[in-house]
């Protein structure tokens, strides 16, 4: 089976990983199947609110990964919204230079926020796909800086021309897939918390099967039990490759 | 490899889509799933206002399942509590009951949890607290319920320091926490992941403290499984964690 995992974060403070563990992590999702990763950089290194140079740090960290397994990974450009425009477009101009061919917003702000247009612009401008962090704040209460599915249908509303991916469809859950239900221009990835049972295939059965990826959130969980959402679930062999790879080969463009 | 699963349940769960097992379907679940052996308690007796029905129907349904090893819930808060104890430690295949502190509105501090635990001392039966049942950030929006502290988990042991607890829904961070300071403590691995989730805990935890768990049919089954079958730890390590421990542990 050909895998894309579309949610990783090879270096992460967290878990002591550096370059070397960033290449460990790597061998290990090959030693799983998985031919391709996303690189979504170590988001929350120093605090949910980074400056400049901390943006860019962890922007040259997933380069230097993305160096190290040419082919391999696929980086996404991290960046905070609050730090203004010129700010947010000169590091997405860095990192397109550089061959990252998405961004990733973390807890920095929530995506409905007026800071988010720069962002959305330079996404479109640049033909690049959005990661949203997203969780849903029913139970959480964060919802100032911490993006709530409803928030990420706010915003793909906004910009209907730009791919976003959901993250985490279990921290979303049923309300959130219900919420992006009619944004066509969002599609969701499986990752999050604990793997809940019968959540993946409602999700199918709601967004049609282009609209579900593959992603781990590795190191954060384990890619077995990440994998095993989706090989696990009562999904057909031909959706269950939908998700683990064509999709997210079509959305990234690979080749 | 030979598995013993230490958490599993038959009966609906109204706030997800997840499957509803008859005793017969959880069997034949498991075993597709390559799982031989399982301690099962009824989500019918989490949201009743008592146990009993559900514990009888437990009992009624597994009886002649091979594999299928019943632990009744028991709800130390309620006055009939021992009278329940009494009706289910008179069926031979019980070894432990499973209490849910968070759910029934007490707390591991409660006297009645010091009576119950002699109780089932003097019956020779085990005890397993289960510590979460969801992830309560993901509980559904009518219930607030936050998970079981640990830290009245570690006061119970304190309290009795001969017990042989199996702690159920733990966390990772909780997991690597608490159990080297209780060496006595078994917990399952319904709710530990993290990146290669076995040498994660491994670095602080002892591998005789830990049991392979699915939380079927609430979680993935083949997703508990995964975190065994897929780990680089050594073979005996494994199958120590798959069913030895437990086995162990069960009187």
């Amino acid at each position: 089976m050909r895998i894309i995992d579309v949610h990783t974060h090879p270096i992460l403070r967290e878990d002591q990983r550096g370059p070397a563990g960033a290449a460990q992590l790597i061998r290990r999702a090959r030693a799983h199947g998985i031919e391709h990763l996303v690189a979504l950089g170590d988001v929350l290194a120093f605090s949910r609110m980074q400056t400049a140079e901390q943006v860019q740090l962890i922007n040259d960290e997933t380069a230097a990964v993305m160096r190290a397994h040419p082919h391999f990974v696929t980086g996404f450009c991290y960046l905070n919204p609050l730090l203004g425009p010129s700010v947010v477009e000169a590091e997405v101009a860095r990192c397109v230079a550089r061959g990252f061919r998405g961004l990733k917003l973390e807890i920095a702000n929530n995506a409905r926020d007026a800071c988010m247009a720069p962002v959305m612009r330079a996404a479109e401008q640049h033909g690049l796909v959005v990661l949203q962090h997203a969780w849903s704040m029913t139970n959480i209460h964060q919802r100032r800086f911490h993006t709530d599915p409803e928030d990420v249908a706010t915003l793909a509303q906004r910009f209907p021309r730009v791919p976003i991916i959901m993250a985490h469809l279990t921290g979303c859950g049923v309300r959130g897939i219900l919420a992006v239900k009619g944004c066509l221009n969002v599609v969701v990835d499986t990752s999050g918390a604990a793997p809940e049972a019968g959540l993946v295939e409602f999700a199918v059965e709601q967004l049609g099967a282009r609209r579900v990826l593959y992603g781990s959130d590795a190191p954060v969980r384990d890619f077995g039990v990440a994998l095993a959402r989706i090989t696990g679930s009562r999904l057909d062999a031909r959706t269950q490759r939908m998700l683990l790879h064509d999709n997210a080969s079509a959305l990234l463009r690979l080749p | 490899m030979n598995y013993l699963d230490a958490n599993t349940w038959i009966g609906a769960w109204p706030f997800t889509f997840c499957d509803s097992h008859t005793a017969r379907s959880l069997q034949a679940h498991l075993k597709r799933q390559g799982i031989q052996r399982a301690l099962v308690s009824p989500l019918g007796a989490v949201l009743a206002p008592a146990p009993g029905p559900a514990n009888r129907e437990l009992l009624r349904t597994t009886r002649g399942l091979v594999g299928l090893i019943p632990v009744p819930v028991i709800n130390p808060a309620l006055a009939n509590w021992r009278e329940e104890l009494v009706l289910v430690a008179a069926d031979a295949r019980v070894r432990a009951v499973r209490i849910l502190p968070n759910y029934h509105g007490y707390r591991l501090r409660a006297p009645a949890v010091n009576e119950l635990v002699a109780a089932l001392t003097a019956r020779g039966l085990r005890l397993i607290v289960q510590m979460r049942l969801i992830d309560h950030r993901h509980e559904y929006h009518a219930m607030k319920i936050k998970p079981v502290p640990a830290a009245d988990l570690a006061a119970l042991l304190d309290r009795h320091p001969q017990l042989a607890v199996l702690a159920s829904g733990l966390l990772q961070p909780e997991l690597r926490k608490w159990l080297p300071l209780y060496p006595q403590l078994l917990a399952d691995l319904t709710f530990a992941e993290w990146y290669e989730t076995l040498n994660h805990l491994r670095e602080k935890v002892a591998a005789r403290q830990l049991a392979f768990a699915s939380h079927t049919p609430l979680l993935i089954t083949a997703a508990a499984r995964a975190k065994l079958d897929m780990s680089p730890r050594s073979k005996t390590e494994r199958v120590a964690i798959a069913s030895g421990n437990l086995d162990r542990w069960l009187p």
